[in-house]
């Protein structure tokens, strides 16, 4: 506490300081226009060889107070030629800015926070202007780089409106780990932990950290991809590094106001292909020979009705009236599109504001930001409220102070429930026979999803599935299962609701010393509070008392970094180093509460519940570490850069805990150096280098053995445990774990040509890992099902190419760009004489439990493995006598989700003040197992189940069936089997292999392939001659879509990208997560 | 200009003060890792204690009801033929279908919970342990509690990992397959051992108040060990008769359960559902599992007249809970086994049949959330008394019929702990006992002792299907359900789990009970 105190009071002196007045001293101001005679605003205003400076207003006006010993004054803007100026005595200096086709003075934010001219960068990196990301909208930021980056693989879960999203940059580097990329804003660390994913049991995605980020702050992003841009960010940044960079207030006259309104309307895109000709039902065969023969039978009774209500396999819709689980008889035919009835049009509102200002010494950028969303399910949405302040002064010559608060409101209501069935209101959607109607689910209008007041007492006898009788308020469960959940009862009686309310501060000060020695500090906290709250409410199916779970945690990040540099030009050399150290320290903290059954009936408080338990977690890491990096540069086209970064780990022990990275890497810019290259090549420059960098994936604790006691006793007995899992899921500690480390190669080629119309920029790229630390799934009946171990190695090659275009260039310009990444990954070793893990086996499973991915040595990351039908010695398939398949018990790869190769293609139109844009992005390969596809079937929901019924072609199988059971050789005896199936061993044929443990898994496994119109937007500005004399700087409508339109995909009724996990064990897997959605709506953009 | 001195040297300081930080001082980091709620010592009676919790169902590591519900109820119930279930439910082993959580579950909870603290107690209480030579008797009472769980893993899968087993933190994280008859000779002599070594005058170490089951009974202990020893030379009697003979003599000799009193039973509470309840209870009353009688036990209970009292079993309606509230024991309806919401209609004859209201419900007094949860009992020491006696294995005191009729009065006596309302008199056991003389052919004799262990081991399934597995008594007869997954036979031992198959191949290839379907034999089933 003492620590955030200080540096709240630090911050706090910063704040009062920028109030600061100074002498007064000569000024000097103008005007700054293009070549074409528009004024420029946003114009670096420099005074040469200081730091003092300013940037121009939006009429390109600016106003600069100079220091003492001014020359020069130096204009600066990307994609213009620097301009320097003598000042001599003159206090009005306008100018012209001439565009420049070398790009020279093109700067990006690399590592630390640190502008580096592009053309000294010895790797890739892409840089994502913030425009893009305002227009048509994401809620979670990071879902909007999907197709723009070559290299950076972006998966969004389907899962809701506050959901995270999965970026992995060049390949996944570790076994265990999550893969994912640093965050960093302004140079600041920020956590994108997960707080909860859905698994093989279900769950909820929890969000991530992305969703506290307004995109109306951002001024760009640049992706850091290799571990020669990250280097700098050692262990952490070992998965690249994406690096926000948010919008600051800059100089100016009066206050800048730009206010942007954003509605966008949501719906669920229709993939399915279901059948619609037979209803509810089964089969009945009443010789109980063990040969299935029966005949597909409607419900002919109310029990019938109330057991096979989960069961499309009636006989064919014949309109005639069917008793239903609620005791009403309606006719036996389609009842329409029930999906249409129960999902509702999302809309998503987001209104921010941002007011600017500034003068010479100091500006401010102050904006608010709210985003209001409803989900396409009924009851969910998200709510978020954005604000933050930055200000950034120069109070002498040589004194520079940045500092910024961001703070954000997260409120997420509901989210779905994804994966397996409690809850989960999707899979009940999916569920319903072509005969019934949601809406006589809903029951109770007062109370949807529960039993209302006045059924009848035998019905509710009935519901209780012969414990006692059901009764009003409680879930009205259409069918004789208490796991297929009443989705109304999902949707507005299981509630969860979690807020978060998060605090970014950072302060920096630099110092120069002198032109050439500067200091700097920084001192930045992430911390944020989030409460969650879930209630499973009293009556529900599978949990008839009810409970309730309330939580909070809080957590802190607070990094302190010092630096100290030079940049100095000796001649044709220059030099541009720095020395550096960080301390990072970030504290967990969790305590929850859960109570079940309630006292008083209904009343879902937690201090009425019967059994009441708490949960108390606390964990805390650290980093220590030094770093340092040298440029040395000759005559701006070549360069040689050096870095290298110590980090000190406390989740290690001390034997283990620390390991250094080194960096080397150079550029050279061979059309800057060679005079008398042809015309055509505008630019050209070859960049080499190699780095190191580490990777650290275990949490707290995890290094050393202990013991844990019970949180309660039994009738007074104190219960302990044997290491930290009480139960079953523990992991075996080990204390000799050491960083892993990564180790990448990237050579590349930027190429410019015809005055920049033409643009290639090419990248190789050589990554491996060694000695990655594995949470390794070992066999249960070690004691444990995991153990942590230094032994991974896996490598990553790829090759990424980015083409930009400007084919029409004058009143109507059309801007093209295509980028496509191909990654191979190959896993090389895991624990010596193991050929194969599993890690994290929550996400490595689908709920049908007939597939695991796994990671295989000669195999890429994340092989998907599974039952196939086994074959006779001659290869013929086996199945039982009743000719359904039979399966191997063992798990075979099959297939992997890692696509082979990603990209995307923008274009932008723009003709006077109308502009037209539109991203498509693609991915190539890459399979998934589709546990919604294996479920529809086997329910006999989907088209593909009508083969073999009664009035449809029959079902026809040809292989083996097999004879004998034995235990050496092949003890079996085998029989030709060429039949059509009767339609009864027909329907268990779809249920056998739509099934669990007698599935075929591979039948449920589809090219993964898509491509999609990502985005779009139409806009239109009005001329600023029709502006000149109103209020408004610029005033932008424009139409826009996301989502809008799959171009092609593989996979029957659910989308490609049907994920419902962002864990990296769990890609390739698909199991009933929400329906992908599309938006559309309207942006309107106003400046004053 | 003085306002800038100051924010110059505060620069300075930021600066100045940080560098140390960084990198030299990992002892300060070093501190980070230390767990503030982890213990790196722990009195290892806890985990005796946690572990007798977990042996009933789980409550230690909260999910209490899981193995029960799954393998207990789902599995084994249905498959002997003591519930059935039409519909609903978690019921494969009413139609002969599987579940994968049947397997897992039990898997999982018994390696992870129970069997890795008490292997934990074991090390440290022994050679070079933090409790070496101390808390003797925890550790002999651990090995008994040990072999009363991987008993029963061995009994469900056969050949399972035990020698190599439990040994993930000593590096062994793929153990191989010992075959059961390897695993029981280890458990008897592990019997044999604790049996010998546990003793009144070792230091009582704060076992007494750490033990939930008796409380620090020693006696009471060795009771039970040479009870278990007798359950498991009895199971291999019929492949292993020499070894049979010689742990039945030491175990009778020994002495085993004498009276009801001596029953190993967990006592459970209410104030935790997921920990302290009695995990049968919650499945059928949190998770609307169904509670419908199975006809083959309802008409044993009814005896050959069903028209007449006078042949009932005394413990008929203790076990029912009568038929839709209709208390007559002459009115008791069980449902077969294997029908469906189709077949039951053709079954009763009339359509839209309720299952819960024409078939009899078990009685919910056995169904209380802090129902005592009975791990084994002694009317099963005197039925195997009777059995080896008559199947004249070892030496054994007494006679066959005496050890017969005590068993029944035990059985039927033994219920007075659920409800104080399940009192069958001394007069009605004799009544029974007289209507049915032990008498008849070794195989008759044989199907009435098998017949009263089966009734005897009510709520305790997974017992009663190992004993009926391994004596084919009583008689049941299969259900042939379309699609059934065993070809129409009762299954016979549990599918190993698919974690095994995905985790542990080579092992599980070369040393599991082959073939590893659920009609595949154990070892003292007649298998490999």
């Amino acid at each position: 506490m003492k620590q955030r105190y200080l540096i709240l009071k630090l911050m706090l002196i910063l704040g009062l300081a920028s109030t600061a007045a100074l002498a007064q001293q000569r000024i000097v101001s103008g005007t700054i226009k293009d070549s074409r005679g528009g004024s420029l605003p946003g114009v670096n205003v420099i005074v040469k060889g200081t730091s003092a400076g300013t940037v121009t207003d939006a009429n390109g006006k600016y106003s600069l107070t100079l220091p003492e010993n001014a020359g020069t004054l130096v204009f600066s803007f990307i994609g213009y030629a620097s301009k320097e100026v003598e000042i001599g005595v003159q206090t009005s200096i306008d100018a012209t800015m001439e565009e420049d086709v070398k790009q020279l003075s093109e700067v990006v934010v690399t590592a630390l926070g640190i502008e580096r001219s592009t053309k000294a960068l010895q790797y890739s990196v892409s840089n994502v202007a913030g425009d893009n990301l305002t227009q048509a909208r994401e809620n979670n930021v990071g879902a909007q780089l999907a197709g723009r980056v070559a290299g950076v693989n972006v998966t969004k879960p389907a899962s809701g409106p506050a959901g995270s999203t999965r970026i992995v940059i060049r390949g996944n580097k570790s076994l265990g780990g999550q893969n994912q990329p640093l965050y960093v804003i302004d140079g600041v660390p920020m956590d994108n932990s997960t707080y909860g994913q859905a698994g093989i049991w279900g769950g909820q995605d929890q969000g991530d950290g992305l969703t506290s980020i307004s995109p109306d702050d951002i001024e760009s992003i640049t992706v850091l991809k290799g571990a020669n841009a990250s280097a700098l960010y050692g262990a952490r940044g070992g998965n690249g590094v994406i690096n926000i960079v948010t919008k600051k207030g800059n100089s100016r006259k009066g206050l800048g106001i730009d206010f942007n309104s954003n509605i966008v309307f949501e719906n669920f895109i229709d993939q399915r292909k279901l059948q619609h000709q037979y209803g509810a039902g089964n089969y009945v065969d009443t010789t109980n020979d063990g040969i299935a023969n029966g005949v597909a039978t409607k419900p002919g009774n109310l029990t019938q009705a109330f057991n096979w209500a989960s069961d499309s396999w009636g006989p064919k819709l014949d309109g005639t009236p069917v008793l239903q689980f609620d005791g009403v008889a309606r006719p036996y035919s389609y009842a329409g599109d029930n999906w249409k009835r129960f999902y509702q049009t999302g809309q998503t509102a987001t209104n921010s504001i941002a007011v600017t200002g500034g003068t010479d010494k100091q500006a401010f950028r102050l904006s608010l930001a709210n985003l209001d969303n409803k989900g396409i399910i009924p009851n969910t949405g998200f709510n978020r409220t954005n604000v933050t302040l930055s200000v950034n002064g120069k109070y002498t010559e040589k004194l520079t102070v940045n500092a910024k608060v961001m703070y954000s409101h997260e409120a997420a209501k509901n989210r779905p429930v994804l994966s397996d069935s409690p809850g989960n209101a999707p899979q009940a959607m999916w569920l319903i026979p072509n005969n019934m109607n949601v809406l006589d689910f809903k029951g109770d209008p007062n109370k949807p999803g529960a039993i209302p007041e006045g059924v009848d007492p035998a019905l509710l006898s009935l519901y209780g599935q012969g414990g006692p009788s059901k009764f009003a308020g409680q879930e009205l469960l259409p069918a004789a299962n208490n796991w297929g959940q009443n989705p109304y009862w999902s949707t507005y009686q299981l509630s969860t609701s979690d807020v978060r309310d998060r605090i970014n501060a950072s302060t920096q000060l630099r110092y120069d010393f002198t032109s050439w020695l500067y200091a700097s500090g920084r001192v930045a906290m992430d911390w944020f509070v989030r409460k969650a709250n879930a209630l499973s409410a009293e009556g529900t199916g599978y949990d008839l008392v009810g409970s309730r779970n309330q939580s909070d945690i809080t957590h802190s990040e607070i990094n302190m970094e010092a630096i100290l540099g030079v940049n100095k030009t000796f001649g044709k050399f220059n030099v541009n180093a720095f020395v550096g150290a960080n301390r990072m320290r970030n504290k967990y903290e969790y305590l929850q509460g859960t109570g079940s059954g309630f006292n008083v009936e209904f009343f879902p408080s937690l201090n009425n519940t019967k059994s009441r338990n708490f949960n108390y977690d606390f964990n805390e890491t650290g980093i220590n570490s030094v770093f340092g990096s040298a440029e040395v540069s000759y005559n701006n086209f070549l360069y040689l850069t050096a870095t290298t970064r110590t980090d000190w780990f406390s989740v290690l022990n001390p034997k283990y805990n620390h390991i250094t990275y080194p960096s080397v890497g150079t550029s050279f810019v061979f059309s800057d150096a060679f005079s008398g290259l042809p015309s055509w090549l505008s630019f050209g420059k070859v960049r080499a280098s190699w780095a190191q960098s580490g990777l650290v994936n275990i949490s707290p604790y995890q290094a050393n053995l202990t013991y844990s006691l019970y949180g309660f006793s039994h009738l007074g007995y104190s219960l302990g445990s044997f290491s930290q899992a009480m139960g079953t899921g523990g992991s075996i500690p080990n204390p000799t774990l050491q960083p892993a480390l990564s180790t990448e190669i990237e050579a590349g080629l930027d190429l410019r040509f015809l005055g920049d119309r033409l643009g290639l920029d090419f990248t190789y790229y050589r990554q491996k890992t060694t000695k990655d630390i594995v949470q390794q799934s070992i066999s249960h009946s070690s004691g444990f099902e995991s153990t942590y171990v230094n032994v991974g190695e896996l490598q990553n090659r790829g090759v990424e190419i980015m083409l930009t275009g400007t084919p029409v260039k004058g009143p109507l310009t059309w801007n093209v760009s295509f980028n496509i990444a191909k990654n191979v990954n190959k896993v090389i070793a895991i624990l010596p004489g193991q050929n194969e893990i599993v890690s994290d086996g929550f996400s490595a499973e689908p709920r049908t439990r007939n597939a695991l991915i796994k990671q295989i040595v000669g195999y890429p990351f994340g092989e998907i493995t599974g039952h196939v039908q086994v074959k006779d010695p001659n290869g013929r398939p086996v199945f039982t006598t009743n000719g359904s398949p039979v399966v191997t018990a063992d798990y075979v790869p099959i297939g992997n989700g890692l696509s082979k190769a990603t990209g995307g293609l923008n274009n932008s139109f723009s003709w006077h003040g109308l502009n037209l844009s539109f991203l498509i992005d693609f991915r190539i390969g890459g399979t998934i197992f589709s546990g919604s596809n294996d479920r529809l079937t086997g329910w006999g929901v989907s088209e593909q189940s009508l083969q073999g019924r009664e009035g449809q072609a029959p079902l026809h199988v040809e292989g083996v069936t097999r004879t004998g059971t034995g235990t050496t050789g092949d003890p079996y005896v085998y029989s030709e089997l060429n039949r059509d199936l009767t339609p009864h061993e027909a329907r268990n044929y779809w249920s056998s292999v739509g099934g669990e443990t007698t599935a075929v898994t591979n039948m449920w496994l589809f090219d993964a392939s898509y491509g999609k119109l990502r985005q779009l937007t139409f806009g239109y500005s009005l001329p600023r001659t029709m502006l000149s004399k109103t209020p408004f700087r610029n005033v932008t409508l424009s139409l826009v879509g996301r989502n809008l339109a799959t171009l092609w995909k593989h996979i029957p009724n659910v989308d490609p990208e049907s994920a419902y996990t962002n864990q990296a064990a769990g890609q390739g897997l698909e199991y009933f997560a929400m329906p992908t959605s599309r938006s559309y709506g309207f942006n309107l953009a106003l400046g004053f | 200009m003085k306002k800038t001195k100051i924010l110059t040297q505060g620069a300075m300081l930021i600066i100045a003060t940080m560098l140390p930080f960084a990198g030299c001082d990992t002892s300060e980091l070093h501190n980070l890792n230390v767990n503030p709620n982890a213990l790196l010592k722990v009195n290892v009676n806890f985990l005796f204690t946690a572990a007798e919790l977990s042996t009933a169902c789980n409550g230690a590591g909260g999910d209490n009801w899981y193995t029960n519900w799954r393998t207990n109820i789902g599995t084994c119930a249905y498959a002997i033929q003591q519930l059935a279930a039409g519909a609903g439910g978690i019921s494969q082993g009413d139609k002969y279908f599987e579940n994968q959580e049947a397997s897992q579950g039990v898997w999982d909870w018994y390696y992870e919970d129970q069997v890795k603290n008490l292997n934990e107690v074991l090390k440290q209480t022994g050679p070079g342990g933090f409790e070496e030579g101390r808390r003797k008797n925890t550790r002999e009472a651990a090995r008994i509690l040990k072999v009363v769980n991987v008993h029963r893993l061995t009994d469900w899968f056969g050949n399972i990992p035990y020698s190599e087993a439990n040994k993930g933190i000593e590096g062994t994280f793929f153990p191989k397959y010992d075959k059961q008859q390897d695993i029981y000779t280890d458990m008897l002599k592990e019997l044999h051992e604790a049996c010998t070594s546990i003793s009144a005058s070792n230091e009582d170490d704060g076992f007494a108040s750490s033990d939930m089951i008796y409380q620090g009974d020693i006696a009471k202990w060795k009771k039970w060990g040479y009870t278990l020893m007798l359950r498991l030379a009895m199971r291999m009697s019929n492949v292993n008769a020499a070894g049979a003979a010689t742990y039945v003599t030491e175990a009778a000799a020994g002495g085993v359960f004498a009276s009801n009193a001596d029953n190993a039973i967990i006592p459970m509470s209410t104030p935790q559902l997921w920990n302290d309840q009695n995990g049968i209870t919650r499945s059928f009353v949190d998770g609307s599992q169904p509670t419908t009688l199975s006809k083959t036990l309802v008409d044993k209970l009814m005896g050959p007249n069903a028209g007449s009292t006078a042949d009932d079993d005394p413990r008929l309606m203790i076990i029912s809970g009568g038929l839709n509230g209709d208390m007559n024991p002459l009115n008791q309806k069980g449902l077969p086994n294997g029908l469906d919401a189709g077949t039951v209609d053709v079954y009763t004859g009339h359509s839209g049949t309720d299952i819960s209201k024409e078939f009899s419900g078990f009685n919910s007094k056995f169904l209380d959330r802090d129902e005592p949860y009975m791990m084994m009992n002694y009317a099963e020491a005197e039925f195997l008394l009777a059995e080896a006696k008559e199947r004249n294995i070892g030496t054994v005191v007494g006679t066959a019929d005496v050890h017969y009729a005590n068993g029944v009065k035990a059985a039927m006596q033994m219920y007075t702990i659920n409800d104080p309302s399940f009192v069958v008199s001394d007069a009605n056991v004799a009544v029974y006992l007289a209507t049915f003389p032990y008498a008849g052919t070794t195989d008759q004799k044989q199907e009435m002792i098998g017949t009263q262990l089966w009734i005897s081991k009510f709520l305790n399934w997974w017992e009663a299907w190992n004993d009926w597995r391994r004596s084919g008594h009583p008689t049941l007869t299969p259900i042939n359900y379309p699609g059934n997954l065993t070809g129409g036979l009762i299954p016979r031992k549990l599918k190993l789990p698919t974690s095994e198959a995905a985790l542990n191949t080579a092992n599980r290839e070369a040393g599991m009970t082959n073939p590893d379907t659920q009609v595949g034999k154990v070892w003292w089933d007649g298998g490999n």
